[in-house]
């Protein structure tokens, strides 16, 4: 590593320190690198325009997002909920059930925790807060909690930004995530029943069974969602970013024509708002692309490869010591740049490990989401903290259970690769 | 001064219009090619070309004229617990430090933009100068309002440095 990288590393991290977008700050950590070696600066804006240009697999990341807007738009989510309610709303605890249910069946259609937390979310802690049956730092707590399943199950935003760092398939890395997003899901409702139990929450007025038939056919067309999408990238019929479109094709559909419950002003407002989430996410990417750069070049990798075959690092020994770096950094930074910055750092270690590379993603990714939730910097923790108008100590002091449970879940994950990758390989992973 | 701030909210409502307009043609675009692709088996290629252009400028066009400053992702964990004379000294630094680094790479860039003009993109046979062109004014973009951050940092009247920085949310992660 030469000093003009030293500096312009230096540069990167003061600029966001001092509250400069991180995509901005790493295009001029870039640029000072390249000014600093004597190279043409424009470097930096071929690479940020090439690399856009040619990065034809993460258009999906705009239309996941505009899947997400419309379903959220529309009362998708309402009669989703009402369906969960159906099912599993009878037990102890019943709504903390609904809270996990609804955001397994969600995290289907899309791909990202913050859309699942902002929608589903808060219709489901009104739900849980309406007549004081659970305290409000208890509903915040566990939608925070759930919400984190959202990018583990497919369809998965983190999951396309890894891929592309990584140079996986977006098809393997999805349904290498299904069994891992489900044992979420399963920890959750364990530790919702533990908790119900000790607190005695409320049974809740159950959704009498004969009422069930017509719920689910109201569901239904929602619920086809996960199928249609799934089927479509599976069945081979479409790749995963034509089958991002088709998504938002139907949720469009479905929110205007079935459930007649989008206008024609709502619906712009939601372009406008994904259009500019993406613009947001985009400066993140352009950014990376051009820290990359300066990365490659600068062999980075390969150096932190040889610097940790010093400490010879089994296997195992590597994917804990990844799994405590990457929490402790989830606690600081955001997950896109977890995944786009961080993470290409150890890609080549964890090959010349034996790690296998669609197994590696699932675990960062999942890393990455726990740090949506870890104090103090955890975008889930201010979105439910908004939602209910709650101290973030209180609604943190509820949610250290679903912590520890989802700590247990990330630990199994990380250490039986073959849970992760039974799926992948039934549908023709050689890995 | 308030028929400026009114042309001011008009450009940016018209600058909303694009954006959405660029994302709602790249969504068609995509249902055409699935329709062409997988309905009617004749695989289109402008498709593939025009959603990559219409993402590059998605980004780079709605950075620069409708994303507001605080929907921009940032670290605040430092900036958000510190004084605000700090904050202010913050801005000042930062401002500076972004908006030099573009003016300084600037012709470098428009050089490198012009030169494209020998390539074209291989279906829509579009000239790529054409294609990267959106990059200048999202650079101009940038070291305008990072100019007006330092002169907010320096002048201290912002309402942000009254109620301190809130936190932010984004719907992709």
């Amino acid at each position: 590593m030469t000093d003009p990288f030293v500096l312009s590393l230096i540069l990167i991290v003061a600029l966001a320190l001092s509250g400069l977008s991180i995509g901005l700050a790493m295009i001029c950590g870039s640029s000072i690198y390249l000014i600093l070696k004597g190279f043409d600066p424009s470097i930096a804006s071929e690479t940020l325009l090439q690399g856009l240009f040619n990065s034809y697999t993460l258009l999906a990341i705009p239309l996941f997002i505009l899947a997400a807007d419309i379903m959220n738009v529309g009362s998708l989510a309402d009669r989703l909920l009402r369906f969960c309610q159906a099912l599993v709303g009878r037990f102890r605890g019943g709504l903390g059930h609904v809270n996990v249910v609804s955001s397994l069946i969600f995290s289907g259609m899309s791909g990202s925790a913050v859309a699942d937390a902002v929608g589903m979310g808060r219709i489901i802690i009104g739900m849980m807060t309406k007549d004081g049956k659970y305290t409000a730092s208890y509903s915040a707590a566990i939608t925070a909690a759930t919400a984190t399943i959202g990018p583990i199950i497919p369809p998965s935003i983190p999951m396309v930004l890894y891929a592309l760092v990584s140079d996986q398939s977006i098809g393997y890395l999805f349904a290498a995530g299904m069994a891992p997003g489900l044992l979420m899901g399963l920890v959750l409702a364990v530790m919702n029943t533990i908790i119900a139990r000790r607190r005695n929450f409320p049974v809740d007025n159950s959704v009498p069974l004969s009422e069930m038939p017509r719920v689910t056919w109201q569901a239904f067309p929602a619920l086809m969602l996960p199928v249609i999408l799934l089927g479509g990238i599976y069945g081979g019929v479409v790749t995963p970013t034509e089958a991002a479109a088709v998504a938002a094709f139907y949720a469009l559909v479905i929110s205007v024509v079935v459930y007649q419950s989008v206008t024609a002003g709502q619906f712009y407002s939601t372009l406008l708002n994904s259009a500019r989430s993406t613009a947001t996410v985009g400066i993140l990417i352009a950014g990376a692309l051009t820290f990359n750069y300066v990365i490659t070049r600068e062999n980075v990798p390969n150096s932190i490869a040889d610097f940790m075959a010093q400490f010879e690092l089994s296997k195992w020994g590597f994917l804990l010591a990844i799994n405590l770096l990457f929490l402790a950094l989830g606690c600081i930074l955001e997950a896109g740049a977890i995944l786009l910055i961080i993470a290409p750092i150890f890609i080549p270690t964890a090959q010349a490990l034996g790690i296998d590379l669609v197994h590696f993603g699932v675990v960062v990714v999942v890393n990455s989401m726990l740090g949506l939730i870890t104090p103090p910097y955890g975008l889930l923790l201010f979105i439910v903290a908004n939602i209910t108008k709650q101290p973030l100590a209180r609604i943190v002091r509820d949610l250290v259970p679903f912590i520890i449970a989802l700590f247990a879940a990330l630990a199994f994950i990380t250490f039986v690769p073959d849970f992760v990758l039974f799926l992948p390989r039934m549908l023709g992973y050689k890995g | 001064m308030t028929s400026l701030t009114r042309l001011f909210d008009f450009l940016y409502s018209r600058a909303e219009n694009i954006l959405a307009l660029v994302l709602a043609s790249l969504f068609v675009s995509f249902l055409i090619q699935i329709v062409f692709r997988y309905v009617l088996n004749l695989p289109l290629g402008w498709t593939v070309e025009y959603v990559s252009i219409a993402w590059l400028w998605g980004i780079l066009f709605g950075y620069a004229f409708v994303v507001r400053e605080d929907d921009v992702i940032r670290l605040d964990i430092v900036y958000g617990s510190v004084p605000v004379a700090i904050q202010r000294i913050m801005d000042v630094f930062a401002g500076l430090v972004c908006a030099g680094i573009f003016l300084w790479t600037l012709p470098n860039v428009w050089d490198y933009v012009t030169f494209m003009a020998i390539e074209r993109t291989a279906y829509m046979q579009i000239r790529f100068d054409y294609v990267f062109m959106i990059y200048i004014p999202f650079a101009l973009s940038v070291i305008i309002r990072s100019l007006i951050s330092v002169w907010h940092g320096l002048s201290g009247n912002h309402p942000k440095y009254a109620v301190g920085a809130a936190s932010e949310m984004h719907d992709y992660d």
